[in-house]
């Protein structure tokens, strides 16, 4: 933890006394509190641990709270719900593959409820949904007063499931019986902002920091919120607050970074890129804004400039061990790779980067979920450059998976790659529905829209072209697709809609 | 809270998306030996041609009130007709001895009936899911798979 303000330590005294009453209240014979018990033998691995939750879910300093919940199952190697959390909340796969299994090797060393949690925390990696909604809904029913826990419960509905109204449900329930259960807030405004009621978010943020004036995380919340709906220079004024609150706040660093990627300002977006890099130490992290950083010379159309840079990147990773960053430097050299056959070929070394023998470190779910990311790139080259038939394989191998895995983002993938094959068909009212079922990703939007289009659903296509264009995040796939459909749009903004929309 | 979201966004990507919908599962007692129907097993039991279970116990169908949409889709599905067709299927007054309908308000009562009934079988939308009763697979998929029958839009 890095030193920073007299507030800060002001915060995290009380947060330690919080904390204390936490370990507390989880003794065994108060295991009929409102919160779930959390048992270990360590009263070290304890502290770190509630310090690891008010840390990474409820300040949102990822990084902070990561260490804390390494200390944890430092201080004792056999504290199930520690692992548990450390391999739900980390964001290196193999950490994440490593801590679940050790979380299940010492699972009967938790109570039955933390069992539960750590059922549910293991599930959600794993693509085991039905698994996860069922310990999440017993544990909901047994703790309706952990806040914390319902809040976890309604970030993976919204974030992880695109369940938006349900987690919309019990986010606003926690806020009904605490107001100020500030997480809740937060995490309710991105649910609003991503289920097509973006209007609703602004107010909550508003609410946020001025609750918390001196907590950086509200500030660089808002700057997501207003970056999201392209409010830019809005979005760069919250997260410079949030760098003057803590300039330690590498959130935001980031944030201001993507902005100006966003905004088409590429050398001060990589200047910025390079603060935040230095600014984390977790190396997976450190990877994903080097990949973020290489994207800026895709963004000003230097595709030789972004290859070397991401060739640079993809040998860092390589000697990390990340091979699912490595899938996924593989996976955004061919999306903008011009040349289909050339495309084809990252994307097989995507694959062999995902069937290296290392691969073994990494969670299933984790892997399958790029795999399933490079398949449906490859189905969308494929149909693109006419390769029909080397898009139905790949459509059959994704249907493969798809029947083993039920994550969601193999989920979409299968539905998408099976709607680009659809299309590559003429059979466009089937493709459309298919591609419906990733509403989300810029390459299906941007599909779905060509398809209404050659179905004659003008006016639905334009308004698909709509919702891409109006996306404004840092994905490689909005960074190829949202471009273009904003210039389609422009370009037929005095043509009358046709077609009728359903 | 940025960095969560920035990870779903950059590391698993596509993940959030808006509401489609629910897929609906059928849920018996956990102590139901049964794991796996087919849709034409289904049918017939929602048409109370099977009565009973290979151990003997006596089903009873539990649903949500027949004009709620999850219902009305269930019942398109699962029946093939149109939905008033579908609908008097389930009122016919020899489905009282054979196998019983019970109208349910909520899905927690769905839940509570089919928990506490060994022969129940219900259906609620999968998001509700509880320890209480057992997800059964229909044709060979259960909920989230490809393909699932009961996948609502």
């Amino acid at each position: 933890m890095k030193t920073r303000n007299y507030f800060f330590w002001m915060v995290i005294a009380i947060l330690m006394a919080s904390a204390v009453a936490r370990a507390q209240e989880s003794a065994p014979a108060a295991s009929a509190t409102d919160t779930i018990p959390v048992t270990t033998h360590s009263a070290v691995a304890q502290h770190a641990y509630e310090m690891g939750m008010v840390q990474r879910e409820d300040r949102l300093f990822v990084d902070e709270g990561l260490e804390f919940f390494r200390q944890a199952v430092k201080a004792d190697p056999q504290f199930a719900l520690g692992h548990a959390a450390l391999g739900y909340f980390t964001t290196d796969p193999k950490e994440a593959k490593q801590e679940s299994a050790l979380a299940v090797k010492f699972i009967d060393n938790a109570s039955p409820d933390e069992q539960l949690l750590i059922r549910w925390m293991n599930s959600t990696k794993n693509g085991e949904t039905v698994v996860a909604i069922s310990a999440m809904n017993d544990l909901l029913a047994k703790y309706p007063n952990d806040k914390r826990l319902g809040n976890l419960a309604g970030e993976w509905l919204c974030a992880y499931q695109g369940a938006n109204e349900r987690g919309e449900a019990v986010l606003s329930r926690l806020l009904k019986n605490d107001p100020r259960y500030y997480p809740a807030m937060n995490n309710l405004a991105y649910c609003y902002a991503l289920s097509g009621q973006p209007q609703l978010a602004p107010p909550l943020m508003e609410q946020y920091v001025a609750a918390l004036p001196n907590e950086p995380n509200p500030q660089d919340s808002y700057g997501e919120i207003m970056r999201m709906l392209g409010d830019y220079p809005a979005a760069l004024e919250h997260y410079q607050k949030a760098l003057q609150i803590d300039p330690h706040f590498n959130a935001s660093q980031v944030g201001v970074a993507s902005t100006y990627a966003l905004m088409g300002d590429e050398r001060k977006a990589r200047a910025q890129y390079l603060v935040a890099i230095k600014g984390t130490s977790e190396r997976s992290t450190q990877i994903g804004y080097r990949i973020l950083y290489a994207m800026t010379y895709y963004r000003e159309n230097k595709p030789r400039l972004a290859r070397e840079e991401f060739e640079k990147v993809d040998a860092e990773a390589h000697s990390a061990g990340l091979t699912v960053q490595e899938a996924e430097i593989h996976r955004a050299m061919a999306l903008f790779n011009p040349e289909a056959a050339s495309a084809l070929k990252d994307l097989d070394e995507a694959r062999e980067d995902l069937s290296d023998t290392r691969t073994s470190n990494l969670l299933p779910g984790d892997r399958d979920n790029e795999l399933a990311l490079i398949l449906q790139a490859r189905a969308f080259i494929a149909v693109n450059s006419g390769k029909t038939e080397a898009a139905q394989a790949t459509l059959k191998l994704l249907e493969n998976m798809a029947q083993t895995n039920r994550s969601t983002p193999v989920q979409e993938a299968y539905h998408s790659a099976n709607g680009a094959v659809l299309f590559a068909h003429g059979d466009y009212a089937n493709a459309i529905a298919e591609l419906q079922e990733d509403p989300q990703n810029p390459l299906s939007l941007q599909l779905r829209a060509e398809a209404q289009s050659k179905a004659g659903r003008s006016a639905d296509a334009r308004k698909t072209l709509e919702t891409l264009a109006s996306i404004s995040d840092e994905r490689m796939e909005t960074a190829f697709a949202a471009p273009t459909a904003r210039m389609a749009l422009k370009r037929d903004a005095t043509r009358p809609a046709q077609g009728g929309a359903n | 809270m940025r960095n969560r979201w920035w990870i779903v966004c950059v590391l698993l990507l596509s993940v959030a998306s808006v509401a489609f919908g629910t897929d609906y599962a059928i849920v018996v007692n956990p102590a139901n030996p049964a794991r796996a129907l087919s849709l034409v097993e289904l049918g017939k039991i929602f048409k109370a041609k099977t009565t009973i279970w290979p151990d003997g116990k006596g089903i009873t169908l539990v649903l949500r009130e027949p004009n709620s949409p999850g219902t009305k889709f269930i019942l398109e599905k699962v029946l093939g007709g149109t939905f008033d067709e579908e609908k008097a299927v389930l009122s016919e007054p020899s489905r009282k001895t054979a196998v019983p309908v019970v109208f349910a308000e909520s899905d927690e009562e769905v839940m509570r009936i089919v928990g506490s009934n060994a022969g129940a079988i219900g259906v609620i939308d999968v998001y509700n899911i509880t320890g209480g009763v057992k997800v059964v697979k229909i044709d060979d998929k259960q909920p989230f798979d490809p393909g699932y029958i009961l996948k609502g839009r």
